[in-house]
């Protein structure tokens, strides 16, 4: 089951604990000691990414006990979803990781289309992996700004979302609003690209690297960093791997595996990029797999919008009037059209009977969406699988002989979300 | 008399975008402020202190999803909240005036909310941001609350799914409006426990 | 393969259907077999498969009742399912790709044993199984609730627990 690749061996045998793999239980000799606190780290804290509770027992700085309390954030989103028809079904999964929401529309999408059958024209194929490559920065800048913001490197913060509300704005200018776009759609996507998104793109794509190295410049010589980040939470590929890692985690293990090379989706085998990985599966590396996967979604971006710009005046969606709303001057004038438009909306278009089961690289790891239709105009059953649950399940292991300090640099290097967490 | 009342409205240094926007009347909010100030009466004092109560409301780190992120941005460089007052965002809640409720309030996460808000020192504000938070939103189910106004006295109610960061900025002004203006806060009110 | 049932290739997908009682020999086997990553434990409710629903408009006197299960209104009635519950597995080989589903069928009471052994993973998507689909996990270390109240009452995601919420009043109304 080794799978280390290249690099030594971060630890000897596994640090998963047992019997509960996520949960760190007190050890004999500690418990019922006077010098044990049970502290709460309560769902509302500043330091931590959203709703997570954490309670963790401290013998003096150490952290001897940790057990996560999840669900404060339970929405119900798959029985939601269950009540809705496909087509708006879709407005849900984007508030699932709310901040990389494209990525989860697309893998709900992609799952719709491979029910259907259905072929998606280039140019939504290629516009969607350019707007995936652009959510997938904005997450990880927000991942930025706030894991700094933590550790106490406040300044990111800003630097971030100013890059952050570039992209936003490019968003806003494809589909109207800044997040939760709902442009994809079983198919392709909701509208054409306007004219003047590929000028604002250029200009973000040529700022961008630059970005990304005065972030690095502001924190990668800083001494508080380099302590506070390096050989803190470490994890062994093979635990990572029996914990069901994926995404950065993983990567910063030493395990190259990244969906969008070892299973292309979109068009991902015809554009270049590398994958970083990094072999110490610290905090740092961690840290650096983000940076770097900054620069390399840059560098797609870049490819799709050269190939984007060739495709002008070429179908944004499918042919399928079946399944897809017609254009809306054609309301006007055919009467089956309107006919078509008002069953889609208000019944919704029969996706045939089957499961499957989707997976994309979202910014957190794989993200996947099974999906049961029995044939009718809504989902029977939907289930997302959230990177983020499982990294949390991670927090146990990489916990192992730490300090209190540490658990903030560790559980913000795991990127969580908590929305995907709890669902 | 309607140009009066958003003469006195700008007199208090707001700079509400209605009262910038040459040509255009105080609309329904600056009029019912307007009957609001007249029936009131405040003293100087009690008109000095809601100014300084107004211009410096300190939010308290409530995020939990979506709208969270959005909120995050408010106080970025862009839209900057700290020059409305909100200097810093404390995440102690005996620190903080006010209480924005960003996000889809679970079941679960009913009960540490009104903790939170428990914890906060009168006078205390509240801003629902987004659907989830005033209404229950997209998510009519058996997991989320249907709008925090169940637990908490809302003051303003800012919609969206998010609501942009300028939609958000606009709640908070509105809302130093309502102070200066002299209106109590929600929980007096609607008489309700704060 | 212990405790093989049938396989099904669709979508590209292969599906192996294995008896419960097995399904631990099975997921060793198939970790032996290279297939060390366990993506996602997925439960789900076949309870009103393939009954006709009521058509109409939500809302209406004789329309759709948001809170009663499965009304689909389908034009042809899909394959029935043998049993009520399928956990289906998915399981995925780093670094060779190959992706598998495995699923178990289980009735109304039926527990399933738990492949925390196998997996590490495993511990949390089950007890998020049992949290929200009621399904019994044996064997598992820490079987509670994890993303509801502890003290919450039901399995929500059963399709015979009604969606919740409140209905909407519109202004006007009385």
């Amino acid at each position: 089951m080794a799978v280390a690749q290249g690099g030594p061996k971060i630890y000897d045998g596994t640090r998963v604990p047992s019997p509960i793999p996520t949960m760190l239980l007190v050890p004999e000799e500690l418990q019922g000691s006077e010098d044990l606190l049970q502290v709460n780290f309560g769902p509302n804290h500043p330091s931590t990414h959203g709703v997570l509770r954490l309670v963790v027992d401290l013998h003096g700085e150490s952290v001897v006990g940790l057990r996560a309390v999840i669900g404060y954030l339970h929405t119900g989103f798959e029985k939601n979803m269950e009540q809705k028809t496909w087509w708006k079904g879709i407005t849900y999964p984007e508030r699932i990781d709310y901040l990389s929401f494209q990525n989860n529309e697309l893998v709900f999408v992609l799952a719709i289309e491979k029910l259907l059958g259905l072929e998606v024209p280039e140019k939504a194929t290629w516009m969607r992996m350019c707007l995936a490559e652009l959510n997938r920065i904005h997450s990880h800048l927000v991942w930025l700004g706030t894991a700094a913001l933590e550790l106490g490197a406040i300044s990111m913060f800003w630097y971030c979302f100013r890059e952050r509300d570039q992209i936003l704005d490019l968003s806003e200018m494809v589909a109207g609003t800044r997040m939760h776009t709902r442009y994809f759609q079983a198919g392709g996507l909701a509208e054409d690209i306007p004219r003047g998104f590929f000028p604002e793109a250029r200009k973000f794509v040529d700022w961008m690297p630059k970005a990304v190295d005065d972030y690095e410049a502001l924190v990668d010589q800083n001494e508080i960093w380099l302590e506070r980040t390096k050989g803190i939470g470490l994890l062994s590929a093979d635990d990572a791997i029996a914990l069901g890692q994926s995404g950065p985690v993983l990567r910063g293990s030493g395990v190259e595996w990244d969906l969008r090379k070892a299973q292309p989706y979109l068009a991902y085998d015809q554009v270049e990029f590398d994958v970083p990985t990094y072999q110490n599966g610290d905090v740092w590396d961690r840290y650096k797999v983000h940076m770097d996967e900054m620069r390399e979604s840059t560098r797609i971006v870049g490819q799709c919008l050269d190939r984007l710009e060739e495709m002008e005046g070429e179908p944004w969606i499918a042919d399928d009037r079946k399944v897809v709303l017609p254009p809306r001057e054609e309301l006007h004038t055919s009467m089956e059209s309107l006919i078509h438009h008002f069953k889609l909306v208000t019944e919704g278009y029969r996706v045939p009977e089957g499961e499957v089961y989707v997976a994309v690289e979202s910014a957190r790891g794989e993200l996947g969406c099974y999906v049961v239709s029995d044939g009718g105009p809504r989902p029977w059953r939907v289930k997302f699988r959230a990177p983020s649950f499982v990294a949390l399940e991670a927090t146990a292991t990489c916990m192992s002989n730490a300090l209190i300090a540490d658990m903030i640099a560790i559980v913000g290097s795991l990127d969580t979300v908590m929305g995907e967490v709890d669902r | 008399m309607a140009v009066e009342k958003s003469k006195r409205l700008a007199d208090y240094g707001l700079k509400s975008e209605r009262v910038m926007w040459k040509g255009k009347g105080p609309g329904v909010f600056e009029d019912e402020l307007g009957e609001l100030e007249d029936r009131l009466g405040l003293t100087t004092v009690e008109k000095a202190v809601a100014w300084a109560q107004g211009s410096s409301i300190w939010p308290d780190t409530f995020g939990l999803a979506c709208c969270a992120i959005e909120m995050m941005s408010i106080v970025s460089a862009r839209y900057d909240i700290a020059r409305f007052g909100a200097e810093v965002f404390r995440s102690s809640p005996r620190q903080a005036d006010l209480l924005i409720v960003s996000g889809r309030v679970a079941h679960k996460m009913a009960a540490p909310l009104r903790q939170i808000y428990d914890q906060m020192l009168e006078p205390k504000w509240v801003i629902a941001m987004g659907a989830c938070a005033s209404s229950g939103g997209m998510f009519n189910n058996y997991a989320v609350l249907q709008g925090v106004d169940k637990i908490v006295a809302v003051d303003i109610h800012v919609p969206g799914c998010p609501p942009r960061p300028e939609a958000l900025v606009e709640g908070i002004v509105r809302l130093q409006e309502k102070i200066k203006a002299g209106v109590p806060p929600a929980y007096e009110i609607r008489g309700v426990a704060s | 393969m212990p405790g093989f049932v049938e396989a099904r290739d669709e979508h590209g997908e292969l599906t192996v259907v294995v008896e419960p009682a097995r399904l631990v020999e099975a997921c060793e086997h198939l970790r032996g077999e290279g297939f060390n990553f366990l993506a996602d434990i997925s439960a789900a409710d076949y309870l009103g498969w393939g009954e006709r629903g009521v058509a109409g408009y939500i809302g209406t006197a004789d329309g759709r009742d948001l809170n009663r299960p499965g009304s689909q209104g389908l034009e042809r009635l899909p394959e029935p399912r043998p049993k009520r519950f399928a956990m289906s597995y998915h399981l995925l080989a780093i670094p060779d790709g190959r992706r598998l589903r495995v699923q178990a069928w289980l009735d109304e009471d039926e527990p399933v044993p738990s492949v925390v052994s196998v997996w590490p993973t495993a511990d949390w998507h089950e007890r998020e199984a049992f949290d929200l689909m009621g399904i019994r996990i044996e064997g598992h270390p820490n079987l509670t609730r994890l993303l509801l109240d502890d003290d919450w009452e039901g399995h929500p995601l059963r399709k015979d627990y009604p969606i919740g919420g409140e209905p909407v009043r519109f202004s006007g109304e009385e």
